[in-house]
């Protein structure tokens, strides 16, 4: 049996405003609130209204066969709170049909994990009293922000948290010969791992609107086709697991309506689940079916799901992320010795990945995804405001 | 007496010095009585005939076509930048107006002034090379050539004594200008292409920076410094130079009180981040000061070429957030960042004036410059350092901060000092010379 394990990240960070010297001290926000919300009603109406109401319909057509993961930051249900609720209600309503399933991750989105450990285990934490208060739901899979994983990683998210499952990327230089279809275990054997199937799932999240990809378009008798034969080389009636994961703004957002991603969604699962040998399942759900002995994998370095190195160099590469990333959780230290609720949050806001992937400089294609992420003109703005923000934090924690 | 003078910055087309200093030169001498017709990179083909104090903040305007004038008198502006916009001034000196064909140029000019048979041998010379520097693809060339071509126009019509041309992008239209009347020049040197540059620079600048000194009846040099640089480079004759050095005034409407916005001690860099103005200096100096005083906040206002440059070897010697970058202030925010501001530092490489510290010490704030300055000979309450001694900056700039009640004195009494230093000085200066050139003039004629 091949099931596919779909999971959709949803996130919204906190975009800075364009935060001059001169504003620094002056009590001016230091949130762009009117970009923000106009991101948040945007990619509501184009992409989480819409995809939620056709995976609530697809989900009641399938009577239990079709599911489907989320990973829902806490600022993104924040900023579903103030300016879309019927976005917040919409993924209740999804979660409540017990076809769906929340991973675990931090709060803020962030990459805490690499800088500082107790403020990463305090915004894990606070993610998963999140779910459990705004969904009824204790989350039981992890992901690290934009799937960062190393073997450290999963010590202290399974023996603080008790997190059963971690899912991260299939990083080829880390599988080589090893199939991403198999569910693994982490390097000391005691979680299940799942690892992305980065081929065929960007195939729908980077590539289905490209004109110049040579399988354009993309139907979904192609894309069954394409995920039936990979289920022909298991022989021995192992279980396999084909990770789709992706930025659930791929539908309608990344990839607009007009593209067809949303006719391609409605009739894949009723094409999969023609065949016998194919359906779907959770995360969690892939723990139990493993039928054989699960071989562990060693991430010794960070990985990631970004760009074509998958590691940490689309957030931290350059001097400016560097420098804005060392100087952030310096102030970290800072604040909790002064033991200040409200400075806490507002570093914590700063501490959202997003703000160190707009100031990335590498060239080529990826800077081209990264351009179309980021509300500035350049690497050099996004720091310039970054920075000066940390200088106003510093100024209200001598205060 | 009426001036004819062309410049390429005058508020608010301004980025930099030559504004400024255009701006309080031109209106102390129309409060001495003299009357001056300006010209500007406008995109509108116009003059300003200015003739009261008051006419620098307004800039009447006239166009020289009669269709174009009855429109513009046709039209109500409710403000200033409204008028001036219809004009074609915009803040941003870089995008004045269109080109026309460079060829048209060169032959108009060469024809008709440059081979006339009426030109002296060394005339001829001056104007060829001028003509010869003037040809390049970039813009800026390319919009000097066409404010060259207009000044033949300026100069045919309107009637005036004297002609006074400051800086090199107006040269030509300056050189030219006298060409067709045989009215004196006087060329004015507020810099040259070896200060801006912080090395040897453009040659067809120098050429025609060159040209334009020599064919000019006299020369303007805005320091001894600058004297100094343009005898020994460009070899003009010392007699024909006068040293007239810059003054500020504070504007009226100019709050001063000082208005922190760091608990520390802020020391600022005030200016375009060129190679001229030492930027990289700036920053090794923050770079050792802030080993010893983490508590201060340092700041580069301004923008300019190397900005990006600095920019990121600050995040690579991990000065956190402790240096800072405002990019372009206008001049309201220029006068925060001076509030909030304790020292002023300005380790030019090369400064023929320096506008900008007499600013900073109109503020109150204790300024530090470089040696290799003009304003370093106008002021006492200031320290002077070579540009190129961080050891001294360094130490200066801590021993400033070690002791703030030394340091706010320092400020106040450069503040005392800089409030006497008025532009009606120098333009009592600039009218003797005027004079001077004049009679002289009319002693050839006779």
């Amino acid at each position: 049996m091949l099931n596919i394990v779909f999971y959709f990240q949803v996130h919204q960070p906190y975009r800075l405003n364009h935060f001059n010297v001169l504003d620094i001290g002056s009590d001016s926000s230091l949130f762009d609130d009117r970009l923000n919300k106009e991101v948040m009603l945007k990619v509501a109406q184009k992409c989480y209204l819409p995809t939620n109401k056709l995976l609530l319909e697809l989900i009641k057509a399938h009577e239990g066969r079709f599911k489907v993961a989320f990973s829902i930051t806490g600022t993104a249900i924040e900023q579903f709170k103030l300016y879309s609720p019927k976005t917040l209600d919409s993924f209740k309503e999804l979660v409540n049909t017990g076809c769906v399933e929340l991973l675990g991750e931090t709060y803020y989105h962030s990459l805490a994990f690499l800088y500082d450990r107790d403020e990463f285990l305090d915004q894990v934490s606070m993610h998963r009293e999140l779910m459990q208060q705004e969904f009824g739901y204790h989350t039981q899979t992890f992901r690290n922000t934009e799937l960062i994983y190393q073997d450290s990683l999963s010590d202290i998210v399974y023996e603080i948290e008790g997190f059963k499952t971690i899912v991260t990327e299939g990083v080829d230089r880390i599988l080589q010969w090893r199939s991403p279809l198999y569910a693994y275990k982490n390097y000391s054997k005691r979680m299940n791992l799942l690892l992305k199937y980065y081929q065929l799932a960007d195939d729908i999240a980077f590539r289905f609107s490209n004109r110049d990809w040579p399988e354009y378009p993309l139907t979904v008798q192609k894309f069954v086709h394409w995920i039936d034969k990979l289920s022909l080389g298991e022989h021995k009636g192992r279980n396999q697991f084909l990770n789709l994961f992706m930025d659930y703004e791929t539908f309608g957002e990344h990839q607009w309506a007009s593209s067809g991603i949303f006719d391609f969604m409605r009739h894949f699962p009723s094409e999969i689940l023609k065949h016998s040998h194919l359906g779907f399942v959770t995360p969690q759900e892939t723990a139990d079916l493993a039928n054989y002995q699960q071989e562990s994998i060693s991430f010794p370095e960070p990985v990631s799901w970004a760009d074509e190195q998958r590691d940490l160099s689309a957030w931290l590469e350059n001097d400016m992320q560097h420098n804005a990333i060392e100087t952030l959780y310096g102030l970290f230290e800072k604040i909790r010795i002064k033991g200040d609720e409200e400075l806490l949050r507002t570093a914590r806001l700063l501490s959202t990945s997003d703000h160190f992937y707009y100031m990335c400089s590498k060239y080529f294609q990826d800077g081209d995804v990264h351009k179309y992420f980021s509300p500035y003109d350049s690497p050099d703005q996004a720091y310039i405001y970054y920075i000066n923000a940390l200088a106003e934090l510093e100024e209200r924690l001598m205060r | 007496m009426k001036i004819l003078m062309f410049t390429w910055e005058f508020p608010p087309l301004i980025s930099g010095g030559l504004g400024m200093a255009c701006y309080g030169m031109v209106k102390a001498l129309l409060g001495l009585g003299i009357k001056i017709d300006l010209v500007l990179p406008t995109k509108e083909m116009v003059y300003f005939p200015l003739e009261k104090p008051g006419d620098v903040d307004t800039l009447p305007a006239v166009f020289f076509e009669q269709s174009k004038q009855l429109r513009y008198t046709a039209q109500t502006f409710v403000t200033l930048e409204e008028r001036l916009e219809y004009i074609g001034i915009s803040d941003d000196p870089e995008s004045y107006f269109q080109l026309s064909d460079i060829k048209q140029y060169v032959q108009s000019i060469k024809k008709e002034y440059w081979i006339s048979e009426t030109a002296s041998v060394q005339e001829h010379e001056l104007l060829q090379q001028m003509t010869d520097s003037l040809v390049g693809e970039e813009d800026l060339i390319h919009k000097i050539q066409e404010f060259t071509m207009r000044s033949e126009r300026f100069a045919r019509v309107l009637d005036y004594d004297l002609i006074h041309a400051h800086d090199w992008l107006t040269y030509p239209a300056g050189m030219l200008a006298r060409r067709i009347s045989g009215k004196p020049l006087v060329t004015h040197i507020h810099a040259t292409e070896f200060d801006r540059a912080g090395g040897p620079g453009d040659e067809r600048v120098h050429k025609i920076e060159h040209s334009g000194m020599r064919f000019a009846d006299q020369v303007i040099a805005v320091s001894e410094y600058t004297a100094q640089m343009i005898m020994s480079r460009y070899r003009i004759d010392s007699g024909k130079i006068k040293i007239v050095h810059n003054a500020f005034s504070v504007p009226d409407d100019a709050v001063r009180g000082k208005k922190r916005i760091f608990k520390g001690p802020v020391i600022l860099f005030l200016g375009r981040i060129t190679l001229q103005k030492g930027p990289d200096y700036f920053l090794d100096i923050a770079h050792k000061v802030l080993q010893s005083h983490p508590e201060a906040r340092f700041i580069m206002a301004g923008t300019g070429d190397m900005g990006r440059k600095l920019l990121r070897r600050s995040a690579s010697l991990k000065l956190q957030n402790r240096f800072l970058f405002t990019g372009f202030l206008n001049r309201k925010q220029v006068e925060r960042i001076l509030r909030a501001s304790d020292i002023y530092v300005l380790p030019s490489v090369s400064e023929p004036f320096g506008i900008s510290p007499l600013e900073a010490m109109a503020f109150g704030i204790t300024s530090i410059i470089s040696k290799q300055s003009g304003v370093a000979e106008v002021v006492n309450h200031a320290f002077k350092i070579d540009f190129w001694d961080t050891d001294l900056w360094v130490e200066t700039i801590n021993h400033l901060i070690a002791n703030p009640e030394k340091c706010i004195k320092m400020g106040i009494d450069g503040m005392h000092e800089v409030n006497k230093i008025q532009w009606n000085d120098a333009a009592v200066k600039i009218r003797n010379l005027y004079i001077a050139t004049l009679a002289e003039y009319i002693r050839n004629q006779e």
